[in-house]
């Protein structure tokens, strides 16, 4: 099959975007071809022609969303290392993953697997998986002492949380002010369709996250793949007047201006690049928004790197 | 390098940029794509289809050397056999392309079969959008689903003498389409700007089933951002003869360019 074939291939014969590529490609289409040959000097690559006026951009590539797989996946391993595959291709240097649930709600003893498998898949790619702690907020007691033990034992560096319950709801609220405690930001899955999702009845939106920001302001949150499906304007509208939530770029929609309008309405200082297993797609949408070097900078690794060190412990 | 699925006009739920000959020629530049083959989003919505090739062909007079125009026709439209006409001999639209979910047809129906067969004697090459967007974005005034691979496996079959140009799809491994020795006609290509090109890579899986002679690139500009897939054709792991066909010699053999 066409897929051990590449991933036999040797490392050094396959084909790589390096970071500096990664973001060519700013500014261009309003400057004109003229501005890709000056966009130089990429996370921490000092390129002998950078000017003060492109001066090189330090610092890595973080994608704030991703997933390692679930162990009952017979390919689990071969698809988590092709993860790091694909990372290595793409300029990526290191991926914040949880492992999620086969089935949702999400069970105490499901979460906690997964949990286990993602510190496992700290340790298999150390340095560049970071982990978050996916919890089901229904199990209260248990799930505060699930990120207790991995965000303290295991080094997690977030709380993932999915759909079982809206952000808005008072179960969720132990969950937040656990994380401002500890000082760790909370990946929420998020979307907003303009019908009722079905299969997602608790389905949480930006203007949700928006009111749980604005309930606890200290609290960091992301909202995942702001334009991974659903209306993105009104997601990016909904989260202006919330400084403290963040848009994650990643999903498969690749539609023209979305980073743009994020930056736009809410600052480049909020979004953050997430790829969430579309690789190629959360990669593209960087390089191909109209922003400036300093802009896609921090979208692709400095505002993540902002939230990290704000931990507590 | 040339992009097979470009389109200018405005598209009814969402503001466009790079939507006109001039701006969406400005981002092939500084893509360093060569030549785009472009048909009118306005048509989508449009009642009247033709006003909006009238409107591509305007828009893409001067720029023949790099703008590829292609109609669109609604088969279920007073007058197509007509719009066909002058957008082949007038407009020298050498392609069209179909949206049987917005336009309420289906590829059964006995005008979409005239259409196809007046289309293929014309040698019209004839480009499928799977889908103009992620069905979730939709509006709340409509639900136009994507089309279902199983409707165009039956639409190859029916029409071997046909040329199929897929746009916008994905999930082609997990229907015949996509398989080796599949027994449909080889007169479909698959453009890849959907496809993963690492994890499940399911364009190298393509190349391997089909061959990278039924591959094409293009963007779905200005709808994308053109990125995303110039970056898959970077990361493929494929012989640099199989990415040049990708990139430009299958569509030019299409086109006859």
């Amino acid at each position: 099959m066409t897929i051990s074939q590449k991933t036999a291939s040797s490392p050094e014969s396959q084909p790589r975007i390096s970071r500096r590529t990664l973001l060519k490609g700013s500014a261009a289409v309003a400057l004109g071809a003229a501005a890709l040959s000056s966009v130089r000097g990429m996370a921490g690559e000092q390129s002998a022609s950078s000017t003060s006026s492109t001066p090189p951009v330090k610092g890595k590539v973080i994608d704030c969303h991703a997933h390692l797989n679930h162990h009952s996946r017979p390919t689990w391993e071969a698809d988590d290392r092709k993860l790091i595959e694909a990372a290595d291709k793409l300029g990526i240097d290191q991926l914040c993953c949880s492992t999620l649930t086969s089935h949702w709600p999400a069970t105490l003893d499901g979460f906690r697997e997964c949990n286990q498998w993602t510190a496992e898949g700290m340790r298999r790619f150390s340095g560049r998986v970071l982990g978050y702690c996916y919890v089901n907020p229904g199990y209260g007691r248990e799930a505060l002492e699930e990120i207790r033990r991995y965000v303290g034992d295991h080094g997690f560096m977030g709380v993932k949380l999915y759909n079982e319950y809206n952000c808005t709801e008072p179960v969720v609220f132990p969950i937040v002010e656990l994380t401002i405690e500890l000082g760790i930001p909370i990946l929420h899955h998020a979307s907003h369709s303009h019908y009722f999702v079905e299969d997602q009845p608790r389905l949480t939106d930006s203007g949700n996250l928006a009111e749980l920001a604005r309930r606890y302001p200290e609290a960091m949150l992301i909202c995942a793949h702001f334009s991974g499906g659903g209306d993105w304007e009104w997601t990016i509208k909904a989260a202006r007047h919330a400084p403290n939530l963040m848009l994650d770029t990643s999903g498969s929609v690749t539609d023209d201006g979305s980073v743009d309008l994020a930056v736009a309405v809410v600052g480049a200082d909020r979004v953050v690049f997430g790829c969430d297993s579309s690789m190629t797609a959360g990669v593209g949408k960087i390089r191909g928004a109209e922003l400036s070097i300093q802009d896609k900078a921090k979208i692709l690794g400095g505002n993540m790197i902002r939230l990290l060190r704000r931990r507590k412990s | 390098m040339i992009d097979v699925n470009a389109y200018l006009g405005h598209f009814a739920f969402r503001r466009l940029r790079h939507n006109t000959a001039e701006s969406l020629l400005a981002l092939m530049d500084a893509k360093k794509i060569d030549k785009a083959v472009v048909s009118s989003v306005s048509a989508i919505t449009y009642r009247n289809a033709q006003a909006g090739n009238e409107e591509v062909a305007a828009e893409t007079s001067g720029h023949r050397d790099r703008l590829i125009p292609f109609a669109v026709i609604n088969p279920f439209y007073a007058g197509w056999q007509d719009d066909l006409k002058i957008c082949h001999e007038d407009f020298g639209m050498t392609g069209l392309h179909l949206y049987p979910k917005w336009h309420n047809y289906s590829f059964s129906s006995p005008c979409c079969r005239e259409l196809i067969n007046a289309a293929t004697e014309r040698g019209m090459v004839i480009s499928i959008p799977i889908r103009v967007e992620d069905n979730r974005e939709r509006s709340w005034l409509l639900n136009i689903p994507d089309i279902p691979l199983e409707e165009i496996v039956e639409l190859v079959k029916a029409f071997p003498k046909s040329r199929f140009l897929l746009l916008n799809g994905l999930d082609y491994v997990r229907s015949p389409l996509g398989r080796k020795n599949n027994g449909l006609p080889s007169n479909y290509a698959v453009e890849l700007s959907r496809l993963s090109a690492v994890l499940a890579n399911e364009l190298g899986q393509l190349i391997t089933n089909l061959g990278a002679d039924r591959m094409m690139f293009g963007t779905g500009m200005p709808f994308n951002y053109p990125d995303p897939a110039l970056i898959k054709l970077d990361v493929l792991d494929a012989s640099e003869p199989d990415k040049e066909k990708i990139r430009s010699q299958n569509a030019a053999a299409w086109l006859r360019l």
